[in-house]
């Protein structure tokens, strides 16, 4: 058994070793006759592996070996390299799947199993890669190879991007990339500032005017500004609300509330909501400007003034159907009950709404 | 990144309720009352349209802090508000084991020795983390990469209560202006016809 390649030196023996078996491992592949040999070195391995002090726990199983970390932490980033099962069913998410396709540096390396691999993807195994359990729970998932059972082996060779099927164990597993430290702490440091950083990236993506910033600092900052002048920004409406309403003197249930008509040309749809409310309202309003009679009732504010009228004059025509987006708290039927007792509907309206509406 | 509809639907919907039931259209109520108490219904509004989330709960215990709040957030949670309440925050710490702990903190602290360059950048970065923990509610007792979680959430849900407050005001001021304008459309008749 030869090493087709002098390993570099900055990694142990083991990894070396493993360097050698995946050469063999691509020779098995090619010269079948050579299996024999491959699997007993396999089973070295194996055993030399039981020995690794980087602080994984071990726990073997009876038909492969396995390498576990000891390591908790969260990361969804990495397939499950080192508890592979045959046949191997699916536990990445697809996030995980679509993180280790772009990571083009991570490697993987095979080890021959003793039942035969079915395939193989882009050509033999040869890479380094060290993982480590990770204890979460991780959910079904895809990843680019699948029915690939592997071993965990920490080798050097070349980087070749290769991602098996996670076993069906509630671990993490990480894969550390070529030339990087492999102990345990630095893997779930690893771990821990991809998630970090691919958070970042989506709160770039959100943030306006981040695009250009690239360091965290600089992005904490932006971060913090816009957060900041949200706030600052609801304050200012609220004020400016509370200087409108008391002229308005509203009574907005009146129109939004549990019973409510909807005018069929208001459709929200796909529409973002500023438009739609405004639109209901303002179809409202329209409503009111057409009417001419003021209303008998006396000591009612305005608004409730136009809904009554409207859901009045909308009482005979047939019932709109409501709009998909509304949900069901928008119940057509009950534009008769405007005309009966409205304190009695406000109280129904306020046990319903309370009753419906909190998902915590 | 957008919210859901149903989600803007349920958080108007909520803040109408609220409206109704601090009754901000009373106008016994002074300007700065007023004012809290719209705010008030807001936040809460979007408290509750988002559901259970952590900053979500640290928003609402923040509020429930203040005496006056009380009244109102029992009146629009309901029985879920005592549940809410419950301590859930930076009292929870997850069970470690010492050694461990101690095993790692050793590690960390030699590779730090070693390794010095990154401190200036690190502590720009804390120094900014813990002002974002100020900001977003409940943040006090998340971590790093779940305190962006929750921001990213807090984010979608501040500039979704900013539109929905925005379009309440224009269609308030609009129909103001409508409605001021239709009290004067007799006059005008009446001027007309007496051109």
């Amino acid at each position: 058994m030869q090493c087709l390649r002098a390993p570099p030196d900055d990694l142990s023996i083991l990894e070396r070793q493993g360097a050698c078996l995946l050469n063999w491992q691509q020779q098995d592949q090619e010269q079948p006759n050579y299996n024999p040999r491959g699997r007993g070195y396999c089973r070295q391995m194996q055993t030399s592996f039981q020995g690794l002090p980087s602080g994984c726990g071990g726990d073997k199983n009876a038909n492969h070996g396995y390498v576990h970390g000891s390591i908790d932490c969260f990361s969804n980033g990495w397939p499950d390299l080192a508890n592979i099962r045959y046949p191997v069913p699916g536990a990445a998410t697809v996030e995980e799947a679509s993180i280790t396709n772009v990571s083009s540096n991570s490697s993987r390396k095979r080890k021959a199993d003793k039942s035969p691999r079915s395939k193989e993807n882009g050509g033999g195994g040869k890479g380094e890669s060290s993982c480590k359990r990770i204890k979460e729970e991780t959910g079904g998932g895809a990843t680019s190879e699948t029915g690939q059972p592997n071993k965990k082996e920490a080798a050097s060779g070349d980087a070749s991007k290769k991602n098996d099927k996670p076993p069906k164990t509630d671990c993490i597993h990480v894969r550390a990339r070529r030339g990087q430290a492999t102990d345990s702490h630095s893997l779930a440091e690893r771990v821990r500032r991809e998630r970090i950083s691919q958070r970042m990236k989506y709160l770039q993506d959100l943030v306006p005017g981040c695009s250009k910033i690239t360091g965290k600092a600089g992005m904490l900052d932006e971060i913090i500004n816009y957060v900041q002048s949200l706030q600052r920004q609801v304050e200012f409406l609220s004020m400016k609300l509370a200087t409108a309403s008391p002229l308005m003197n509203i009574n907005i249930d009146n129109i939004f509330g549990r019973e409510v008509q909807i005018n069929p040309s208001c459709k929200s749809g796909s529409t973002a909501m500023t438009g739609m409310s405004s639109e209901l309202l303002d179809q409202s309003c329209l409503r009111f400007d057409s009417l001419q009679h003021p209303h008998p009732c006396a000591g009612l504010d305005m608004f409730m003034d136009s809904s009554d009228l409207v859901l009045r004059q909308n009482v005979n025509p047939p019932v709109a159907v409501p709009d998909a987006s509304f949900g069901s708290s928008f119940d057509v039927n009950g534009c008769s009950v405007w005309s009966t007792n409205l304190q009695s509907l406000y109280g129904v309206d306020f046990q319903q709404g309370r009753g419906a509406a909190l998902p915590f | 990144m957008q919210v859901t509809e149903a989600f803007k639907h349920a958080f108007l919907k909520q803040m109408l309720l609220g409206f109704q039931a601090s009754a901000v259209s009373t106008k016994s109520m002074g300007f700065q009352e007023r004012k809290n108490a719209i705010k008030l219904s807001a936040d809460v509004a979007m408290a509750v349209a988002r559901g259970s989330r952590k900053w979500t709960r640290g928003l609402i215990a923040g509020l429930s802090e203040e005496r006056q709040n009380r009244s109102f957030l029992r009146l629009i949670l309901g029985e879920q508000y005592e549940s809410l309440l419950k301590p859930c925050h930076s009292s929870w710490k997850i069970p470690r084991c010492k050694k461990i702990v101690r095993r790692s903190l050793r590690i960390c602290w030699r590779k730090q020795k070693k390794n010095q360059s990154g401190v200036l950048a690190r502590t720009l970065v804390e120094k900014r983390t813990q002002e974002l923990k100020r900001l977003v509610p409940g943040g006090k007792s998340m971590d790093g990469s779940s305190l962006l979680d929750e921001t990213l959430d807090y984010v979608l849900s501040l500039r979704a209560q900013v539109d929905l407050m925005q379009s309440l005001l224009t269609t308030f001021e609009a129909s103001k202006l409508r409605s001021h304008s239709k009290r004067r459309l007799p006059e005008r008749k009446a001027s007309y016809v007496s051109k």
